[in-house]
């Protein structure tokens, strides 16, 4: 049976998530079975360079596409599997994996499972657990083959990055594909992190949305200051304009690994956690005794978070003496 | 432009989740169920699509009170209000949904369809990609932006840490929004009062077009790991705690 992993990159680069899949891939293969991973972009080297743990590299190349668009990615894909067939795809959630997974199976008319955290197989089928609610109920499937699968990142942990051998590695010429699309990227924004650099700091005050309103963002803002943190935000908060997006931490945002993270009124969703939680020491402070911020908590409180803020910045306030 | 919008009513799991006793779905009896938030988002889009184009805008609805957000999305600007039925219990799969939305997408003669980029019950993948392919349009999930350029779209993709995207998009095409280019408005009550009089339509539900999924065998609770030390309930006894907790890790007051 081929497992194929979806990858993922710009510029000829690859994300980190793409060793991930092919781990999940590779963990599901037995004796004679082929980890084929795919990756569409505008150079195949550095997943030539990374990709070794896999059996195979298809690589679909269009030299001008600093990013392949995921209809593209998903139709090249179809067509590979429709020459070579397939028995598992493992997609990354990612914003371009939201895209490639559903597409693929809609083409295919392959089962599809979302959200997933782990997978068995057994048979000519497949045990897994994926999440719903936000990660607030988890629910056991069973998944007849062949299928697609969208695997929630940090559920594997990478594969060794090390070197395929260019035999095994397939390029797909798709530059005709790529100019026939009806989506064209005209502009790539990169965070100028000169301001703002969430990855560098130690210390990191996240508010949530149980902080309410704009307004409350100052209390947390003085906090911050007093403890010599920055300023951060889940994707609530940022979504209503009060802090910039560079601010935000999760998935969408940035990955941060401070020294201390207190998260206030954040609930902690799959999205929000995959962003902070290798933090050294997180404090939470959430109402609600059930959120899941508190399983990746080192301390947690369920206090009044305004009482809260005003105590720890009163007892905070450099002495005069 | 004519742009068909889907909203999804799903369970507020902000609150405690309770399993039925069979373990095979959640218990809907006491939940409140309000809006997909990545829906109202794509609706603030479409709205101000309509603003910017004079596109018509026709919302669709589906799940336990639709007909109180439609009522809404009429007092924001929607032309036509369309409710889907429901099973009581039913977990709105994205991939069943889709055959309605491509059925209802024909029907309307639409040129773009917009909806949230996810929902919390889609397990079985996401709506606006199912769509897309369905139809053979161009789909982009995560936009944070979206602007009517010529004929077409510009539209800019969230790809994380930070990095965006934006793409030229020749119409007829899915979205699925993240977050919508303008945060979405407040309506006043005599708005919705007035909007209150809008007729509802009633839409049919299309069965899907694809082979069954998978079966869920069961539902679970997460078992809470419980690693956070507790440090209590009262706002003055928790702060002195963390500065206490901060100093004995060196990392006190600056």
């Amino acid at each position: 049976m081929k497992i194929y992993a979806c990858t993922e990159g710009r510029s000829g680069q690859v994300d980190a998530v793409s060793l991930e899949m092919i781990a999940a891939a590779r963990s599901l293969a037995r004796d004679g079975d082929d980890v084929i991973a795919f990756f569409a972009g505008s150079a195949a080297a550095d997943a030539a360079g990374k990709f070794g743990t896999a059996d195979r590299l298809v690589a679909a190349i269009a030299p001008e596409a600093d990013i392949v668009v995921a209809g593209t990615y998903a139709r090249q894909l179809c067509d590979v599997i429709a020459a070579e067939g397939a028995g598992i795809v493992v997609v990354p959630y990612s914003a371009n994996g939201l895209d490639v997974a559903s597409s693929v199976a809609a083409r295919l008319d392959w089962p599809l499972v979302s959200y997933v955290e782990k997978i068995a197989r057994d048979g000519q089928s497949l045990s897994v657990v994926a999440q719903l609610y936000g990660g607030k109920v988890l629910a056991d499937c069973s998944v007849p083959l062949p299928a697609v699968l969208m695997v929630n990142p940090g559920a594997f942990a990478e594969a060794t990055a090390t070197p395929l051998s260019p035999e095994r590695i397939d390029t797909i010429d798709i530059a005709e594909l790529v100019a026939a699309s009806r989506v064209r990227p005209i502009s790539i924004d990169l965070p100028d992190f000169s301001d703002v650099d969430l990855k560098a700091a130690e210390r990191i005050v996240c508010v949530g949305r149980g902080i309410g309103d704009e307004a409350s963002i100052d209390l947390a803002r003085d906090l911050a200051a007093l403890l010599g943190a920055e300023i951060a935000g889940s994707r609530p908060v940022v979504d209503n304009g009060w802090l910039p997006k560079l601010r935000q931490v999760g998935k969408s945002g940035q990955k941060v690994k401070p020294k201390l993270y207190m998260a206030l009124g954040v609930s902690g969703a799959p999205e929000h956690l995959e962003g902070m939680g290798q933090s050294d020491m997180i404090i939470a402070v959430n109402t609600d005794p059930k959120a899941p911020i508190f399983n990746v908590a080192h301390y947690g409180a369920t206090c009044d978070l305004f009482e809260l803020m005003s105590s720890l910045s009163e007892r905070l306030q450099p002495s005069d003496t | 432009m004519n742009i068909l919008v889907i909203l999804r009513m799903v369970p507020d799991a902000a609150g405690e989740l309770l399993l039925t006793g069979d373990g095979l779905g959640i218990d809907r009896e006491w939940l409140d169920f309000q809006l997909n938030d990545f829906d109202d988002h794509a609706l603030e889009d479409a709205i101000l699509l309509k603003e910017a184009t004079g596109a018509k805008v026709t919302v669709i609805a589906i799940g336990e009170g639709t007909n109180r957000i439609l009522q809404m999305a009429a007092a924001r600007g929607a032309d036509e209000v369309i409710a889907l039925p429901c099973e009581e219990d039913e977990l709105l799969s994205s991939r069943d949904l889709a055959a309605t939305v491509v059925d209802l997408a024909r029907a309307r003669s639409a040129d773009l369809v917009v909806c949230g980029v996810q929902s919390s019950e889609d397990l079985f993948g996401q709506l606006a990609p199912y769509v897309g392919a369905m139809l053979d349009w161009p789909h982009i999930s995560g936009t944070n932006r979206i602007e009517a350029s010529g004929g077409g779209l510009h539209v800019t993709q969230e790809r994380g840490a930070g990095v965006s995207v934006t793409y030229e998009v020749v119409l007829p095409a899915v979205l699925g929004v993240q977050t919508a280019t303008k945060a979405p408005r407040y309506v006043s009550g005599s708005k919705l009062r007035e909007a209150s009089k809008t007729p509802i339509g009633r839409g049919e539900r299309q069965a899907s077009s694809f082979t069954l999924s998978a079966s869920i065998e069961g539902l679970r609770i997460p078992e809470e790991t419980g690693s956070a030390q507790q440090l209590g309930d009262d706002a003055e006894t928790v702060a002195e705690r963390i500065v206490a907790i901060l100093e004995s890790n060196g990392i006190g007051r600056r």
